[in-house]
């Protein structure tokens, strides 16, 4: 799998190692969604956090 | 008795309610003008998914009788609203625009907002239309219709509160209460021209309400003045211990310092803020901060990666919520809202650590601009209400996907659940809203400087001839 453009059998095989079935007439879908989601996901891994941050799981402002 | 001798759409809800509790105007003629509108209007706005006349009659006529044995109904006497279909109203199924929650047990009773704005008098007239699960930022539902902006029948309301950004913008109710996880109040409030309130994460119980996303999800009305919008939330703020995020802190009504007026420290967010915004959303953030007296732009540096963090989190925590019925009944969600959720599953746990690590970064540099700023001021929408089914906007000289990217401006300030307040701005052929932005807790803040603007004529509901 890429950082942003995952295959179609990307999208089977993480589907199947997280106990999904996904109709196969949705992958297409499944899977440009995924695209997007995963350019995103670049932009909250860079750059890195201080390890000493916590993450604000329930969160008070 | 006055039944209804006069345009009460032209009052506003204390006006009404006054008269209502002084025996001027019957709650039930309030309530029979409203089903009257809807029933006339909400065919071709499609705004409303129930319209629980029975009910709304009997609470009418309850209000009735007891201002006819002297006792007072409360400050929202006899004022007609409607909520969206993920508050539970008792005896109901909480839709949350789904058919997959019709298998659920009609809820037992009344979301704790509801109840509020029901004990302070208030008469709900019925549910209203959004996107499926509040996933989306248009209303057009795939089981229950596209809602339509009164403003131009061919727009967007709106989501993914549409249902009720549009019943109030046309009249049909008088104040509505809705959710916003990601901009689902500010959006609606933005497309149709009326005022919205997001109140700091945790202010409001969300008890009774569908979830969509537990991290994000926050509740708040809608109404046509800030008066209105101000005395509604003062009747609903409030501690309930039934919602885990809900702060326990004191009821502080914003009613009485509505008019002292604005003398607080405003500045204009610059960067991610102007870059995602056309020109007609840049000119109207302008406007209200010449309006405020804001002379400095400022730059929000974490702004698009927080809006990243947050939409992250969205797919995530709303695929979690669905996991069962995605693996069971994928084929009965929208499919625009499947597929995002079931990619939401296959995100990596490590991408959602770091967006819940982010926020609270992001949380400390939003804390940085509040040490010399009272008031932020951005635009709430990239651009006034596209058409309904339209694919792309325009932002930053790219067309990018409509659905996804209407939240670009609202996404990284509900992510640390800033209390803002969205006002309208008169365009043509649509207008638009702008988000007032204040500190954790300081609705109070952008409260008043909406009113401010509003005195000023430079914030104003949109004009919609009634139904």
């Amino acid at each position: 799998m890429t950082a942003s453009r995952p295959t179609l059998e990307d999208v089977e095989r993480l589907a199947r190692m997280a106990g999904l079935s996904i109709d196969p007439a949705h992958l297409p879908g499944v899977q440009r969604n995924l695209g997007v989601l995963l350019d995103q996901a670049a932009l909250v891994l860079q750059p890195p956090i201080d390890p000493i941050v916590e993450p604000a799981a329930l969160f008070h402002p | 008795m006055i039944l209804l001798d006069h345009r009460s759409d032209l009052m506003g809800i204390a006006d009404i309610a006054q008269a209502v509790r002084r025996g001027r105007i019957s709650a039930l003629a309030l309530v029979e003008s409203r089903l009257a509108r809807i029933e006339r209007a909400n065919p071709l706005l499609n705004c409303f998914t129930d319209i629980m006349a029975d009910r709304a009659r009997r609470d009418a006529q309850a209000v009735d009788a007891m201002v006819a044995a002297g006792q007072d109904p409360g400050p929202l006497a006899g004022i007609p609203f409607g909520v969206k279909d993920n508050y539970d109203v008792a005896g109901r199924i909480t839709t949350a625009g789904s058919i997959i929650n019709l298998d659920r047990r009609p809820a037992a009773d009344d979301a704790v907002l509801l109840r509020r704005a029901s004990a302070a008098g208030a008469v709900l007239i019925g549910t209203q239309n959004m996107d499926e699960f509040a996933y989306g930022f248009t209303t057009e539902n795939a089981h229950y219709g596209a809602t339509r902006n009164p403003l131009d029948p061919e727009r967007s309301a709106g989501g993914s509160s549409g249902g009720s950004g549009a019943s109030v913008a046309a009249g049909l109710c008088d104040f509505a209460l809705g959710t916003d996880t990601n901009g689902s109040i500010r959006v609606p409030s933005s497309f149709c021209g009326i005022f919205g309130l997001k109140p700091t994460f945790g202010r409001l119980p969300r008890t009774g309400t569908f979830p969509f996303v537990h991290e994000l999800d926050h509740l708040g009305p809608f109404a046509r003045s800030v008066a209105d919008l101000a005395l509604v939330y003062d009747m609903i703020q409030g501690f309930d211990a039934g919602d885990l995020a809900c702060m326990d802190r004191p009821v502080e009504p914003v009613t009485p310092h509505l008019s002292t007026g604005w003398n607080g420290r405003a500045a204009r967010l610059a960067g991610w803020f102007d870059e995602m915004a056309d020109d007609q959303a840049c000119a109207a953030a302008m406007r209200v901060a010449d309006a405020l007296g804001a002379t400095a732009s400022v730059n929000l540096a974490g702004a698009h990666r927080a809006r990243a963090a947050a939409f992250v989190t969205t797919a995530a925590s709303g695929g979690n919520l669905h996991r069962e019925a995605l693996h069971r009944r994928a084929g009965d969600f929208d499919p625009a809202t499947r597929d995002r959720l079931l990619a939401g599953l296959l995100l990596p746990a490590d991408v959602l650590l770091q967006a819940q690590r982010f926020r609270a970064v992001f949380r400390e540099q939003v804390a940085e601009l509040f040490r010399e700023h009272d008031l932020l001021i951005a635009p709430a929408t990239p651009c006034a209400a596209p058409l309904l089914g339209q694919p792309t906007i325009e932002v930053a000289g790219e067309a990018l996907p409509t659905r996804p990217n209407i939240g670009l401006l609202t996404q990284p300030l509900s992510f640390v659940g800033l209390p803002i307040v969205t006002v309208p701005i008169a365009g043509e052929p649509m207008p638009i809203g702008v988000q007032l932005i204040a500190r954790p807790w300081r609705e109070d803040l952008a409260l008043r400087a909406a009113a401010y603007l509003e005195h000023l004529g430079v914030a104003r509901a949109a004009s919609v001839e009634p139904c």
